[in-house]
């Protein structure tokens, strides 16, 4: 898999790098900015692209605008933003135009390089990253009226790694269980919300995630 | 008063004295309408001069008395066998009438002519005219003029009879009226377009009526350029008469109308200043003012010799007035002993009391003082929420500056530390070394763990999203880590000033805060924008709520809002604008 890192940080930079090739990745190139990283791509053609969240000039949300142009422009690229903040405003606004191929981490998250290797994986497969922290965050938000106490246990458990992006078939061998049983437990969780998007599309990481912050 | 009585009876009489002839010389001898609409128009331009020229400003009245004057020339040039001198004199007065005309369209209803465009207009209008009347003084002579009709005798300024000089002068004469014609029509026109409303509600009969006479007058000129055999017998140039002077009658009684309107208000702003000097109230001088001048956009403000300043009545700093030219308002100050004690911003068009400085300065005294004081105050206060407001942005920045350095530096480092201890713990494993990998793998957990707190304290100090996302998603953080149900209701995605932004998390925070320590099960937060104020206002079930916070108080007090608890429910409101 080739890919393209794009993280202002000297030090985290290189820290990144090791880690991908030390799992085997194959790393292209090294940007500093958004604008290196764009460029970055047109030449060397990546499968993903790592990018932190904040980078040169402003620091705030770079890499949320550099995500956006690559999907436009490189939709066959995955986008894994790197981020310091436990924010599901920003994972939202990665997601809310086309949720296929991004990937929102908490930077802690790729100190393994199983999880990034994971992630990066996932991407290419086409499937949606979201942190399981920020996925916890909202699940564990506390509601006046919590709709979330019709789900049994096991519906809650698929709920999160729902909201985390997995597809039912990593669901499935995540919690050993086949894939109809999972596809059973979305159609069962959708109906229970009252979320009327297709439980099988690509867009229901954003749908659970928009109930969630909502309700 | 009484030379003008005198010139209207002589234009009454003379000119119609002489030897009765056959012959018509004025356009009133021709026919009975054309003789009542001359009459009309020249005696009310006379009455409305008088009317206007009463007024202690006199310079429309005098404008007006000499365009009445000045109509009636061409009826002493028709004085049949009179004075030479008369008849000479009435021979040159049509392009000086019509240039009195301009001169009118442009100082209505002040008898001022406010801008430099303005005075050039007049002032190259009269020059035209002067331009015109004496070149046919000294050089036409009406024996030469086989179309003669008014005069054929004589003209008293000749200095030399020539034919050829007669006849080009005879054909420059309509280019002559016709050009002093089109200028009151564009005078009227720019004047009208630039106006403001209730200038130009005040300015259209005198204007409108102007315009009329300028039409008039150019349909007069064309007629004479194509058809340079005057006849007053033809119904054309008999109609084209009537219409004249019954346009002039229209001006005449515009002048009135506005000269009316002018005593009017000199005399609301006497009452205005007598009821000042007996009850003066308190605030509302302003309105008073602008409603005794009808001018809703006049403004008063307040000079503050110590902070050599103005100040409106709010106590808001305002610019120092002065007129801009041509933009349309006027200052006039108002003095007391030399000094000046507050000035009147207002509408150039509309007001024209002289003396109104000096009248309300005096009248007033008590009402501009108490007002003064009043702007004082204000402006004192104004200037003490402004510095609180620096205060909290100054910390605030402080604030961000700690958060983004913890996040750039300290935070930074840990990270890049973690990914190291990380490589280092998979080295080591890699090369057998379990002692070390043990080592290296609680080292990395202990980063981590340092991380967390980092976060945290970072957060606490300034949250990162706040500034670069808004209200919505930091109040949607807020709510997510609550140690009890939040609900938040009418937060919009609108970005705010950040200092506002901040007092509105701040205060949510602490509702937040407080309804957890008081037992509550949740709380309702609801965040709207209501007239240029943000309204925050949260709602629990807990136990009886104390006063606000100190702190949260002297935060929004400093953006000019205020904090409320009641029983169960925190308010805020926060001007936004």
């Amino acid at each position: 898999m080739r890919v393209v890192v794009a993280e202002d940080d000297l030090l985290t930079r290189q820290g990144i790098v090791h880690l991908l090739q030390q799992a085997g990745i194959d790393v292209v190139a090294q940007a500093e900015d958004a604008e290196a990283l764009l460029r970055h791509i047109r030449l060397a053609r990546p499968d993903a692209v790592i990018v932190d969240i904040r980078m040169p000039p402003t620091h705030t949300d770079e890499g949320l605008a550099a995500a956006r142009t690559i999907r436009s422009d490189h939709p066959d690229v995955g986008v894994l933003v790197l981020s310091k903040y436990i924010e599901p405003s920003y994972a939202l606004r990665l997601l809310e135009d086309q949720p296929e191929r991004v990937g929102y981490l908490l930077k802690e998250r790729v100190f393994d390089a199983i999880n990034l290797v994971d992630a990066l994986r996932r991407l290419a497969d086409g499937e949606t990253v979201v942190d399981p922290t920020i996925v916890s965050r909202l699940l564990g938000r506390r509601r006046r009226i919590d709709p979330l106490a019709d789900l049994t246990a096991r519906e809650r458990d698929v709920l999160g790694q729902l909201a985390e992006g997995l597809s039912n078939r990593a669901i499935a061998s995540r919690l050993f269980v086949t894939e109809r049983t999972v596809e059973a437990h979305v159609t069962q969780i959708f109906q229970k919300l009252g979320l009327d998007a297709d439980p099988d599309s690509h867009r229901r990481v954003l749908a659970v995630l928009t109930y969630l912050r909502a309700n | 008063m009484l030379v003008v009585l005198a010139y209207a009876i002589a234009a009454l009489v003379l000119p119609g004295s002489g030897p009765s002839t056959a012959s018509v010389t004025t356009y009133g001898d021709a026919s009975m309408a054309a003789r009542t609409s001359d009459l009309a128009a020249g005696l009310g331009l006379l009455a409305a001069g008088l009317f206007a020229a009463a007024e202690p400003r006199r310079r429309l009245g005098v404008l007006t008395i000499l365009a009445g004057v000045t109509w009636f020339g061409p009826d002493w040039e028709g004085w049949n066998h009179g004075l030479a001198l008369a008849v000479s004199l009435g021979a040159v007065a049509p392009p000086i009438f019509l240039a009195l005309v301009v001169d009118l369209a442009l100082s209505l209803p002040t008898g001022r002519v406010n801008s430099r465009l303005g005075q050039a207009a007049a002032v190259a209008t009269y020059t035209l005219a002067a331009v015109a009347a004496v070149g046919r003084a000294l050089f036409r002579d009406p024996i030469l003029d086989p179309h003669c009709w008014r005069n054929c005798i004589d003209n008293s300024f000749l200095v030399r009879s020539e034919l050829g000089l007669t006849r080009t002068i005879d054909e420059l004469w309509p280019g002559a009226l016709a050009s002093i014609s089109v200028a009151v029509v564009l005078v009227a026109a720019v004047r009208m377009a630039s106006a403001s409303g209730p200038a130009r509600r005040q300015l259209w009969p005198g204007l409108g009526a102007a315009a009329l006479v300028g039409v008039a007058a150019s349909a007069y000129a064309s007629t004479l350029w194509h058809k340079p055999l005057e006849d007053p017998h033809s119904g054309l140039f008999s109609s084209l008469f009537v219409a004249f002077s019954l346009s002039v009658v229209a001006l005449a009684a515009g002048i009135g109308w506005s000269a009316g309107r002018t005593r009017r208000t000199r005399t609301s702003v006497a009452r205005l200043a007598r009821e000042l000097r007996e009850a003066p109230q308190l605030g509302g001088l302003q309105a008073a003012l602008a409603a005794a001048l009808s001018d809703p956009t006049l403004e008063v403000l307040y000079w503050l010799p110590d902070a050599q300043r103005f100040v409106d009545a709010a106590g808001k700093q305002a610019q120092r007035p002065a007129p801009v030219p041509g933009n349309g308002r006027a200052v006039t100050p108002i003095t007391r002993g030399g000094e000046m004690i507050a000035a009147v911003v207002h509408d150039a068009n509309l007001l024209d009391v002289p003396d109104l400085g000096r009248e309300i300065g005096s009248a007033a005294r008590l009402a501009v003082d108490n007002e003064r004081l009043q702007a004082e105050v204000l402006a004192q206060l104004e200037a003490v929420r402004t510095s609180r407001a620096r205060i909290v942005e100054a910390a605030d920045e402080e604030r961000r500056r700690l958060e983004r350095n913890l996040h750039d530096g300290a935070q930074q480092r840990l990270l890049a530390l973690s990914y190291q201890l990380r490589l280092a713990h998979a080295d080591a494993e890699a090369d057998g070394e379990g002692e070390l990998a043990a080592l290296l793998s609680s080292s990395g957990a202990e980063s981590q763990a340092a991380l967390d707190e980092l976060r945290q304290l970072a957060q606490g100090i300034y949250p990162a999203v706040l500034i670069e996302a808004g209200l919505e998603p930091a109040l949607a953080g807020l709510a997510d880590t609550a140690p009890l149900p939040v609900e938040l209701a009418g937060v919009s995605s609108k970005r705010y000033p950040p200092t506002v932004e901040t007092a509105v998390y701040l205060t949510v925070a602490e509702a937040i805060d407080d309804a957890a320590a008081r037992d509550a099960t949740f709380v309702h937060v609801d965040v709207r924008e209501r007239d240029d104020r943000l309204v925050v206002e949260a709602r629990d079930d807990g136990e009886q709520r104390g006063a606000p916070p100190i702190e949260l108080s002297d935060r929004v007090g400093a953006l000019g809002g205020s904090v409320q608890a009641e029983t169960t429910t925190l308010r805020a409101e926060i001007p936004c604008a």
